[in-house]
């Protein structure tokens, strides 16, 4: 114990938040594990773990080694684990697959272990281990069959192991059909995640279960031998789910693990003369469920109202002992009708002796059972089967440390049951009386128990309402046999939750009841309320069952295992309840579990069991305890506590199958709904489809109706239509008549027109006529009135012819009688001035018109004035227009004369220079003498020099007429200096000219001004000539240019006459010349000095005045 | 109006969006069409648009008086001068004056010596105011192919120069002082800082009128201006060239640098400056009012 609590407090530490006292701790417990072998300190890791969830503890247990996890070869432990793999197995099926072939081994080893039975394995346990590795081979070949099948090739090849192939695994085999798997999977493909993604566990289970051939394990699409019964809970499914363990397990049990010591007890009990009646409570069951499932059943929704008969049909002298008892197991409760009920018991009845010596090996309880009880011929059998179990169950103790978590259910039946004998002793005497006076009430009530069984029922007791069915069949039970009713009762307790009775519920019934019928266990009871469990079952139990057992179980219980049973029932009923949707209407505590109930009743059925064993005066068992010594034999007790066991662990598993199978009950159910529904609505649609038809036929009718009425106003409408057609017909006949009449008439009037513009046309002739003869008579009547004018006229004229007649005859008279009248003569006179003024008067007209044409004539006069006043602006306008174009000629000229004054300037210039040259030659005298004889030269050259002048005067002319009057000033000096030249000498020839010009003037004169001008024009080229202005003032001006003029007109004329003298000749000639050269160029002036430059400034104002007058001149001379 | 009316009807707007001398020559052909030409009419053309140079020769000779208005004396006319020409041409190599070799520039300068009465009595070397009528003389050479042209050209040019604006010649320096102040005052200042406003180079731009100053083909529009009867144009271009030329004139610190750089002023831009200074003539003179 001290090292317990060691234990304890290194756990606690496990879990300390400190990570070194953690791992060291971990580490002391890992050392320990390794010295100590013994399982105790596993056991505690494991209760610790339960209780904690602590994974430090996990991590430990998983690393657990080789020592820990030693070959049990105990059958009950082994059976254990088989069926918690198997219930593993669809749970894990991904993670699983990497200890695919651990499960294989798994396999090969227990199915070898069945034949060879090692050691000293009580064949019971083998029958139970054969169960679970039969269970193996089904859930491993349905889940992984190519794999398995291979691994069954290569393993059941080898030669030592072909005895087990064929003694076991092949009879397993002949149980399966073949997989679907084989053919389209392989081994790859059964591993492959995404196969098992697709299915939940349950969905699993039934996979395997529907490759399986065995009836009870088979599940057909529907699942048909489980369904009746799950079908026949489904209007109360909410209950269904707390119930079912019950009833599940215990069919399942009953039929195919053959329930030791459910049913095969009751037809112990029941005695083996009535069979039928032990398996009525099933059969009637079946039997009264249908009306139910008439009610609301989904196999008949589902369209699976028969189930296979096959199985149930199975003959019960079959070959092999297998298809006998699971054909009877299966009978018992597959065959739905009615007959079932006695063709099963036959099968074991008749053929038990075949059975006796399969059932060894074939584990098949049921049947050894009932021909235990059935044939009383082999008690020694029994015995063996119970000897060992004696003998096992003294080995359970021993075991107790050991026993796994999965075992843990099992266990805890164990040791309830182990208690249960400890305590047997005492009680056994109380509890035979028990059964006997079940077993006594067993034969009679054979028709009680219908009548017990079918109030249930409506159909039954259809007066009873069933909530107080169970209270009212309590005291009918309890009046002919309150024991077995209240066992009953208890057994069918989870049936009456179909009409809203809890589980519970029940017991508590029968607690009530039981009180009420046996006061003989109010001592007990008192007992009960101390039991220290939670539950209130168990005092109930208690209650109605043995009053001191159920406190030494729970004792005992919570010694053994005092936190991991509870622990594990507590988490168990907890999840049930869970999933029981709270259906407990009384609200029961959670600690109530039903499973707990069921397992707490198979424990007290074996305890029943055995006490009725010890009770009964079987002669076998008598005859065998009284052999063995009397007391009752504690090895059977223990190879029954065994079997309990492996019972409850059996029954743990189907009830895992059953939860599957719940599982996927409701999901059919689910689908049942729907198709339900959708069966509604289809029937609605129908409905609804008829109701349209009918619609549419009415609207057909109405149709038709209204195509008739239709048709018959087409008709009308058609008369109709042809009548206004012939109307209209008529109508435009009538039309183009009156058309036609209308042409007509408008023909007519057309006449009438033409007539009438006749008549009109007519009449303005007449009218015109009228007119012209009306003209006509007014002007005859003008006419005739001017002619009456005349004629009065003519009246009045001859009138006054003849008063003048008269009057002139007077006047003659008068004027033949008065001859010289002088008035006469003014009269006369006065007619003379009438006419001379009249005469006047035509004169002054005659005069005034010749005024007017006068004026006009001024007018006229006027105008043309002014016309010519304007031509004459005209006319001045053109001459200034000339005259500016004249000017610009003019100017133009002039400026040529400028420059040709300037030439000769220039030309003068280097003529003085020369001069000045030549005189600077110091020639003066020889110029004098020269200048002498140049005189007399120049007499002498007078006459050629005559010939000579007129010959340049000629020559002027010529020039003048070639140069349009202009002369041109290098001629004369041209000429000059030819005279020059022919003068001889430059200095005589340079002086000719001027000598020509003054030849009468003295030398020294001539010298004098010569030198003054060469002087003037030394100093002032130009403007020192005014000096010698005097000198021949008259040759310049006009006047004197006139009077030259004159002169040389005289001279001319005298010229032939006389000879006048040379000088005056030379100086017309001079002159002459002068004037020629004057008038155009008046170059020949500067000879003379004076004249040049003088006139100079204004000579151009004097040119303007000139114009006319020299052009004049130029005309009349030439 | 109605020259007007022949005239393109767009030429206003031409002027107004800046297209100048389009229907100049048209209008300037008009005029010319005219007997007894217009004198005052191409004045103020002529002061107003650039003449083209095909009317140029034209233009200038009626308006300097070498021609007369009238075209049918043109003809005559124009034989009086190329006679007088010839006569003074004659004149002078008579005394051997001028021979073959002498430059036609001097020719020229004889010729207008001989014609005023002003000719030296030896040929010497010119004097400065001869180098005047040089420059002129070459400068109308290059714009006036025919020598009788030219030299009338030249000696009314000249005559023009020393008649008409003998007054107004003188007031020129002022005038550009005036203008260069309301142009560019700093300029002014600058110049007056550097005492150089008194010597530049104004014989130069007024009394050669930028005869080799500027290049001829710019030349000739400023000759435009004074043959029409303009010579303050002179100061604009004056003005105009120192405008131009201001960053350079402003970085001179020395009046005799100013002036040579004035006398000697890049060629390139004078175009530019013409027309600038045209422009700026019109600005401050106001444009010529078209009489017609």
């Amino acid at each position: 114990m001290a090292q317990q609590a060691n234990i304890g407090e290194l756990l606690s530490m496990l879990d300390s938040p400190v990570l070194s006292v953690r791992d060291d701790v971990t580490a002391v417990f890992k050392e320990n594990l390794s010295s100590d072998r013994g399982p105790m300190l596993v056991n505690t890791l494991v209760d610790y773990y339960l209780e904690t969830n602590s994974q430090p503890v996990l991590h430990i247990l998983t690393t657990l080694q080789e020592p820990h996890d030693k070959m049990d070869t105990d059958v009950i432990v082994l059976t254990t684990g088989v069926l918690v793999l198997i219930t593993m197995l669809p749970m894990i099926p991904q993670s699983g697959k990497q200890h695919l072939h651990d499960f294989f081994d798994i396999f090969g080893r227990l199915s070898s272990w069945c034949l060879k039975k090692p050691g000293h394995v009580t064949e019971i346990y083998l029958v139970h281990l054969h169960a679970s590795v039969y269970a193996l081979f089904h859930r491993l070949y349905g889940m992984y069959p190519c794999n398995f099948v291979s691994f069954l090739r290569s393993h059941y090849s080898m030669k030592e192991n072909l005895d087990t192939f064929e003694e076991v695994v092949r009879p397993m085999m002949e149980h399966v059909r073949i997989h679907p798997e084989l053919v389209t999977g392989s081994k790859d493909h059964e591993l492959d995640p995404r196969r098992w993604k697709r299915l939940e566990t349950h969905d699993v289970v039934i996979e395997c279960a529907k490759i399986s051939l065995d009836p009870a394990e088979a599940s057909y699409e529907d699942g048909d031998s489980i369904s009746p019964q799950v079908s026949a809970r489904f209007p109360h499914r909410a209950a269904d789910v707390a119930t079912s363990p019950y009833v599940d397990t215990q069919n399942s049990c009953g039929s195919a693990t053959s329930t030791p010591y459910s049913s095969s007890r009751l037809t112990l009990l029941n005695t083996p003369g009535q069979p039928p009646q032990t398996l009525s409570p099933p059969s009637t069951r079946l039997l009264t469920e249908p009306p139910q499932a008439t009610l609301w059943s989904p196999s008949m929704v589902c369209g699976m109202t028969t189930p296979p008969t096959s199985p149930g049909n199975v003959p019960p002298d079959l070959s092999h002992p297998y298809s006998k008892v699971f054909g009877t197991a299966a009978g018992g409760k597959g065959t739905p009708l009615g007959t079932p009920a006695t063709s099963p018991p036959p099968a074991p009845l008749c053929h038990s002796d075949d059975y006796v010596h399969i059932s060894l090996q074939q584990a098949t309880v049921p049947a050894p059972k009932k021909e235990e009880k059935t044939d009383s011929a082999r008690p020694c059998l029994h015995r063996q089967h119970h000897l060992p179990n004696d003998r096992g169950l003294e080995e359970l103790p021993g075991l107790k440390g050991s026993v796994t978590l999965s075992d843990l259910p099992g266990f805890l039946g164990d040791l309830a049951s182990d208690e249960d004998s400890v305590e047997k002793d005492k009680e056994e005497a109380a509890i035979s009386k028990e059964l006997s006076e079940i077993t006594t009430a067993d034969t009679e009530p054979l028709v009680p128990r219908g009548g017990f069984d079918s109030p249930f029922y409506p159909d039954s007791l259809p007066g009873c309402p069933r909530k107080t069915h169970s209270a009212t069949s309590g005291p009918q039970g309890t009046s002919v046999n309150p024991e077995p009713f209240n066992s009953s009762l208890d057994k069918r307790g989870p049936d009456t939750p179909k009409q809203a009775f809890t589980p519970i519920d029940l017991p508590c019934g029968g607690t009530h009841e039981s009180p009420a019928g046996d006061r003989e266990r109010q001592t007990s009871l008192e007992t009960n309320i101390l039991t220290p469990s939670p539950c209130k079952i168990p005092p109930q139990r208690g209650v109605g069952f043995g009053s001191g057992q159920p406190p030494p179980y729970d004792h005992l219980f919570e010694v053994a295992l005092p936190k991991t049973a509870h622990h594990f029932v507590s988490k168990k009923t907890k999840e049930l309840l869970k999933k029981a949707k709270g259906n407990t209407e009384e609200d029961y505590p959670p600690s109530t579990s039903p499973a707990e109930v069921l397992d707490r009743l198979i424990q007290q059925g074996a305890d029943a069991h055995s006490k009725e064993l010890s009770r009964l005066s079987l002669p076998s068992k008598s005859v065998d305890w009284t052999h063995f010594g009397g007391s009752p034999p504690s090895d059977e007790i223990r190879t029954l506590r065994n079997q309990l066991l492996l019972l409850h662990n059996q029954l743990l598993y189907e009830r895992f199958k059953r939860q599957q199978h719940a599982l996927r009950n409701r999901r059919l159910l689910r689908k049942v709904i729907k198709a339900a529904a959708l069966e509604e609505h289809n029937a609605a649609m129908k409905d609804q489809l008829k109701l349209q038809e009918k619609d549419i036929q009415i609207w057909k009718v109405s149709l038709q109706k209204e195509q008739a009425r239709y048709s018959q106003l087409q008709d009308q409408r058609d008369t109709m239509v042809t009548q206004l057609h012939s109307q209209i017909r008529q109508l435009q006949h009538d039309r183009e008549e009156f058309y036609n009449q209308s042409q007509e008439l408008q023909t007519k009037l057309e006449d009438c027109r033409n007539m009438i513009a006749e008549l009109r046309l007519e009449l303005k002739k007449a009218n015109s006529k009228v007119c012209h003869t009306e003209l006509l008579l007014s002007q005859v009547s003008q006419k005739l009135s001017n002619s009456e004018s005349v004629q009065q006229q003519m009246e009045f004229l001859n009138r006054q012819l003849l008063v003048l007649g008269e009057v002139n005859e007077l006047y003659l008279e008068q004027l033949q009688s008065k001859h010289s009248d002088t008035t006469k003569e003014v009269e006369m006179m006065k007619a003379a001035c009438r006419k001379e003024l009249e005469k006047n008067r035509s004169h002054v007209l005659q005069q005034n018109q010749r005024l007017d044409t006068s004026q006009k004539r001024i007018l006229e006069l006027e105008s043309h004035l002014a016309k010519k006043d304007h031509l004459l602006l005209e006319q001045k306008k053109y001459l200034e227009d000339v005259k500016v174009q004249a000017r610009g000629q003019l100017q133009a000229a002039e400026s040529r004369y400028e420059a040709q004054k300037r030439i000769t300037q220039v030309f003068e210039l280097e003529i003085l220079d020369l001069y000045g040259r030549l005189e600077k030659d110091g020639l003066l005298k020889k110029l004098e003498e020269e200048k002498a004889e140049a005189a007399e030269a120049a007499e002498e050259r007078l006459a050629c020099c005559k010939d000579g002048c007129s010959d340049s005067v000629t020559d002027h002319h010529e020039e003048a007429s070639g140069h349009n009057g202009e002369t041109k000033p290098p001629r004369p000096g041209g000429a000059r200096g030819s005279s020059g030249s022919r003068g001889g000498g430059g200095g005589s020839s340079g002086g000719s000219s001027s000598e020509l010009s003054t030849p009468e003037k003295p030398p020294n004169q001539r010298a004098g001004l010569f030198s003054s001008r060469w002087e003037t024009t030394v100093g002032e080229p130009a403007t020192s000539i005014p000096t010698t202005v005097g000198s021949l003032p008259s040759s310049k001006s006009f006047l004197g240019m006139k009077a030259r003029e004159l002169f040389r007109n005289k001279s001319e004329s005298q010229c032939d006459e006389d000879s006048v003298t040379i000088s005056s000749l030379s100086e017309t000639l001079k002159t002459e010349l002068g004037k020629d050269l004057g008038v155009e160029a008046k170059t020949p002036p500067t000879l003379d000095g004076p004249h040049p430059t003088s006139p100079n400034p204004d000579s151009v104002g004097q040119l303007h005045i000139m114009d006319y007058n020299e052009t004049h001149h130029e005309h009349s001379e030439g | 109006m109605t020259e007007d009316s022949q005239r393109n009807f767009r030429s206003v707007y031409y002027e107004k969006v800046g297209f100048r001398g389009v229907e100049e020559k048209k209008s300037l052909e008009i005029l010319l069409k005219d007997d007894r030409l217009d004198i005052e009419k191409l004045c103020t053309f002529s002061q107003r648009f650039p003449l083209p140079s095909m009317y140029r020769a034209l233009v200038w000779k009626v308006l300097l008086g070498i021609l007369p208005p009238h075209h049918e004396s043109h003809a005559q006319v124009m034989m009086y001068r190329k006679e007088q020409y010839c006569d003074v041409l004659h004149a002078l190599h008579v005394v051997r004056f001028v021979s073959d070799a002498t430059p036609q520039v001097e020719v020229y300068l004889r010729m207008y010596q001989l014609e005023s009465g002003k000719l030296p009595r030896s040929p010497s070397f010119p004097l400065p105011e001869d180098e005047v009528f040089l420059a002129i003389a070459k400068a109308v050479e290059e714009m006036v192919e025919d020598s009788v042209d030219c030299y009338w050209i030249i000696r009314c040019f000249v005559n023009q120069l020393n008649n008409k604006y003998r007054e107004s010649l003188p007031q020129l320096p002022k005038a550009f002082e005036q203008y260069l102040n309301l142009e560019d005052s700093r300029l002014l200042s600058h110049l007056k800082t550097c005492s150089a406003l008194s010597r530049l180079p104004y014989d130069l731009w007024f009394k050669r009128c930028f005869a080799g100053c500027l290049p001829e083909s710019s030349l000739q529009r400023v000759w435009d201006k004074v043959v029409s009867g303009s010579c303050k144009i002179l100061v604009f271009v004056a003005v105009e060239i120192l405008l131009t030329f201001k960053i350079k004139v402003m970085a001179l610190n020395n009046a005799e640098k100013i002036t040579k750089f004035l006398e000697n002023i890049p060629q390139d831009s004078s175009d530019a400056i013409v027309s600038k200074a045209i422009d700026l003539w019109h600005k401050h003179c106001g444009t010529p009012v078209h009489s017609a």
